[in-house]
């Protein structure tokens, strides 16, 4: 999917893309990665989507708990477009923990009205502006805790007690 | 009593020839051992897919293996059967899928749980949303494996009815109102309380 086979510039491609906006762009293994301040994200995700990227493929949130952020990461690709189709960007920006809220790009995306349900009930962030955001897998006792944050850690059960 | 008097025809009050029918019978063998024949031969588990374990519950019924020979068909809804499979892993939202799909089944009924993530969570071990099926209802056979044979499922058919025909579970069930050898029938929680709101 990348890598080698990887004919197009994305680097050329993005920084057209994004002309104006404030973004620092980063080639890691496999894809690139393009971080935008929160305040930019809506404006750089529909220039994105105008550039040809058309679907959201993966949500994921990074919890860096000492730095006290996360780091929400949209990566993107496109169906559409036949040379567009080898190259993934991942579009990120950070949010501080206390204040965890990020704008819905469901209407941008729509393939995001699931994945930002998922993270709502699995990091407890809120997305403004989503339609219909409410639980999708856990229920709410369950949601309650937050548990793929980094301060929630499983008890842990040995598979051998030991003798008392 | 002589052959001749037991042939006998009762006629008259329909009442009274049946309190001497039911007499007669009850005499020579216990209702119990009966209903435990029946029921260890009819085993009907109901389809409660909760994971991957499912495709080996279906090779169970597939011609190869074959286990309606034991009498057990899976069948359509929790009303019309007796016996729970649980195939796998049973998440927070389906144990109360599960539990409901108990409290719906006629008595007798049994549960077989099948597989590792349902004995104690298996490669889900330790995990937030993980429930373990003896905590919701009353186990009577574990099954362990990742996932197991059909022939284990199979065994674990031919255990069960062994196990309803020497305790008399059925028959006991029948004449008593309730299992007599199961302690934890009811489970401590309110596993629907997410449920309900």
């Amino acid at each position: 999917m990348s890598g080698e086979q990887e004919t197009v510039d994305l680097e050329g491609l993005v920084s057209k893309a994004l002309e104006g906006i404030n973004y620092s762009i980063s080639r890691e293994k496999g894809y690139v990665e393009v971080s935008v301040p929160l305040e930019s994200l809506r404006e750089a995700a529909l220039r994105l989507k105008n550039a040809g990227f058309d679907h959201v493929k993966s949500l994921t949130i990074v919890d860096y708990i000492k730095k006290g952020e996360f780091k929400a990461m949209y990566i993107v690709s496109s169906y559409l477009s036949e040379e567009l189709s080898g190259g993934l960007i991942a579009l990120s920006t950070t949010v501080k923990r206390d204040k965890a809220k990020l704008p819905s790009l469901s209407d941008v995306w729509i393939s995001l009205l699931f994945q930002e349900r998922e993270v709502y009930e699995m990091f407890g962030i809120e997305f403004e502006g989503h339609p219909d955001l409410r639980l999708l897998l856990l229920a709410p006792h369950i949601a309650e805790l937050k548990p793929l944050r980094k301060e929630f850690i499983v008890k842990e059960e040995p598979i051998i007690r030991k003798p008392k | 009593m002589s052959k001749m008097e037991e042939a006998k025809i009762y006629v008259g009050n329909i009442d009274e020839s049946a309190r001497k029918a039911r007499e007669l019978l009850l005499g020579k063998m216990k209702l119990g051992r009966l209903v435990d024949w029946a029921t260890a031969f009819s085993l009907w588990p109901v389809h409660l897919t909760t994971s991957c374990c499912s495709t080996e519950f279906a090779a169970t019924w597939s011609p190869r293996f074959d286990a309606e020979q034991y009498g057990a068909l899976p069948w359509v809804g929790s009303r019309q059967t007796n016996m729970i499979i649980i195939e796998g892993t049973v998440t927070t939202k389906m144990a109360c899928a599960l539990r409901i799909t108990w409290e719906q089944m006629p008595p007798p009924k049994f549960v077989i749980a099948m597989g590792a993530c349902s004995l104690d969570g298996g490669i889900f071990y330790n995990s937030y949303n993980i429930v373990k099926p003896w905590q919701v209802v009353p186990v009577d056979v574990y099954l362990p494996g990742c996932p197991p044979r059909p022939e284990t499922v199979a065994r674990a058919i031919v255990t069960l009815q062994r196990k309803i025909r020497e305790k008399s579970i059925a028959g006991k069930w029948v004449e008593e109102g309730w299992r007599p050898d199961m302690k934890y029938v009811k489970p401590k929680e309110d596993v629907c309380s997410w449920w309900r709101g």
